[in-house]
């Protein structure tokens, strides 16, 4: 694609499987872009909210490579970041990264406590 | 009616200690009187938190019996970004200001609840608004605020919004103010360290007094419903009384174990009365409130909180726990006789007689979807997945409508089909003489039939006012 950024300016593959079943799209990140900034900028749509780490509307699990949060991820809780849970409006890759993505990862975060 | 008809109409002068010049009507009886059934209502529609790739938007929904696209969404005014979670919204004038003339009730404040962003919108023309200006999450961060909820004008051209989180989404919150004139963001409205959680509110200005209550900080529940918050105690209980001229809480009252969440809050329309309802939404009550005794000077004075209705938690065989009906709304019909609440869990919605306050009377229910209300409530229609929760009532108190979200995340957790499926706004014609509502078997809105795919739908307003927004002086 004309303008796509080259794999020198834009060091990283980010490989987005979607969890619905959807099917898998890469793309690529620059030095300091988070995986939400690298999609949005390949025109893949990805869930978000807050754009802030607060709200973990886009939360994603990090199946393989490693992301660094620019700032506190404070939608998730220790248990969540444990599990391998990100935010992508913040998490920035520092390697070739492998990601599910989509709506259902967020509504892994909590279940129905009563039932 | 219209607002943006009448302007300074002198046929509108009442009885009133200010000339009626500006919006809305000189008392809540003269909106009673006065008001033309609501022709439209302006829906919150959400793509937040699904696959959706498009913005939530404004619905304009037809409510003309008579119009060949009644029921219908009949315009929508999409955000200009994905993202927002449109929730709660308000219009930039109501009664409050109807001594104020050349105010006109023109623009809708539609705050994104997760972006902190905050839409204008001008509904001159109340068929087809236009977005005019938007405030960026920027401008609300550099107050150190961030989750807008309510909306509510105040006197005097000036708009406030209750915030429930400083700018990184941890407590506490406050209230944004913004200015009228050109929709600016005026700064923050109240002293820092006021108070801590925040949700909704009210003000009562003639007596002075504004009652805010408490959901919890945005990093709490933004992500969906935790138990472990709960007894980590990182949900609210209690309601903060306000002096509304001076802007400081003078009293904090606790609602304990049963006033867990109080969310919704409504005093009475009457400008002289004291008495509001709150509903606690995870205990599953209602608190009634008022002035208990009159203290020196202009503040207000001491206040109460009783709980007056306990919705039991029922048992259902699919669930290990009782499931709590969750008080997520309710109103004051705009003669102050009755009071209506959603019970989002069990799915019904009740109507109470209010006119002794502190005893509520149960005067009839409707129930339409959710865990024990009918799947089809309109035999032929779609399934209706979720319970009723937000609601309005026309001015003349003669029907109630609804629809059926709560929040992307927190519907996702309990009505994980209300996101595929998308919401429905349900109506029920109500008998305020009888006490009786019957649900109307011709109207059901499907906001799963949207262009972009099935869209949640939240809080409702009319053009002309509505039993949520207005406040008299």
């Amino acid at each position: 694609m004309a303008g796509d950024p080259t794999a020198t300016d834009a060091p990283y593959r980010v490989t987005l499987e979607h969890a619905d079943g959807g099917g898998t799209a890469v793309v690529r990140a620059r030095a300091d872009e988070s995986v939400l900034e690298a999609a949005e900028r390949a025109d893949v749509a990805l869930p978000f909210g807050c754009l802030t780490g607060a709200c973990a509307t886009c939360t994603a699990e990090l199946l393989a490579g490693s992301v660094e949060h620019r700032r506190e991820p404070r939608g998730l809780k220790p248990r969540h970041r444990d599990a391998g849970y990100v935010l992508t409006c913040i998490a920035v890759p520092t390697s070739d990264c492998r990601l599910r993505v989509g709506s259902d990862v967020a509504g892994e975060l909590t279940t129905n406590p009563w039932r | 009616m219209s607002d943006t008809e009448h302007g300074s109409d002198p046929a509108h002068g009442h009885d009133h200690e200010h000339d009626h010049e500006g919006p809305g009507y000189a008392t809540p009886q003269a909106a009673i009187e006065e008001s033309d059934p609501e022709g439209l209502a302006y829906v919150m529609g959400l793509y937040v938190g699904t696959d959706v790739d498009a913005p939530d938007f404004l619905a304009v929904v037809d409510l003309d019996p008579d119009s060949a696209t009644y029921a219908e969404v009949v315009d929508r005014v999409e955000m200009p970004n994905r993202g927002d979670e449109l929730h709660h919204f308000g219009w930039n004038a109501c009664s409050s200001s109807c001594h104020v003339g050349g105010l006109e009730r023109r623009h809708l404040v539609v705050p994104g609840q997760r972006s902190s962003r905050l839409h204008v919108i001008d509904a001159a023309d109340r068929r087809e608004p236009e977005l005019e200006t938007v405030i960026e999450p920027e401008e609300v961060f550099d107050e150190d605020l961030s989750a807008p909820h309510t909306v509510h004008c105040i006197p005097d051209g000036q708009i406030l919004v209750s915030m429930l989180g400083d700018a990184d989404g941890s407590l506490p919150g406050g209230f944004l103010e913004l200015d009228e004139t050109d929709f600016s963001v005026d700064g923050r409205w109240e002293a820092p360290g006021e108070i801590e959680m925040n949700y909704d509110f009210w003000y009562q200005p003639r007596q002075n007094v504004m009652v805010s209550t408490e959901w919890a900080a945005p990093e709490t529940y933004y992500p969906g419903f935790d138990l472990d918050d709960v007894e980590a105690g990182r949900y609210g209980r209690q309601l903060h009384v306000w002096n509304w001229e001076e802007k400081t809480v003078e009293q904090t009252i606790d609602l304990g174990e049963e006033g867990m969440i109080p969310l919704e809050v409504r005093f009475l329309h009457s400008p002289v009365s004291t008495h509001g309802f709150v509903g606690a939404a995870l205990s599953s009550n209602v608190f009634h409130f008022h002035e208990a005794e009159s203290t020196p000077g202009d503040g207000p004075g001491r206040y109460e909180a009783e709980k007056v209705i306990d919705i039991e938690a029922r048992e259902h065989e699919d669930w290990d726990m009782p499931v709590p009906g969750l008080v997520t709304d309710l109103l004051v019909s705009m003669d102050d006789r009755y009071l209506f609440f959603s019970n989002w869990l069990h799915g019904d919605v009740r109507m109470y007689d209010i006119s002794d306050p502190a005893n509520p009377r149960l005067a009839d229910r409707i129930w339409a979807g959710g865990i024990y209300g009918p799947d089809h409530p309109i035999d032929g229609e779609r399934e209706v997945v979720a319970g009723p929760q937000m609601l309005q009532l026309s001015l003349d108190g003669e029907r109630l409508y609804w629809t059926t979200s709560l929040f992307s995340s927190w519907d996702e957790q309990f009505y994980p089909e209300e996101g595929e499926q998308g919401s429905v706004m349900l109506k029920a014609d109500v008998d305020p003489r009888r006490g009786s509502m019957t649900l109307d078997q011709d109207f059901l809105v499907d906001f799963g039939e949207m262009p972009a795919g099935p869209a949640r739908a939240h809080e409702i307003r009319w053009p002309d006012g509505d039993c949520t927004s207005d406040v008299w002086q």
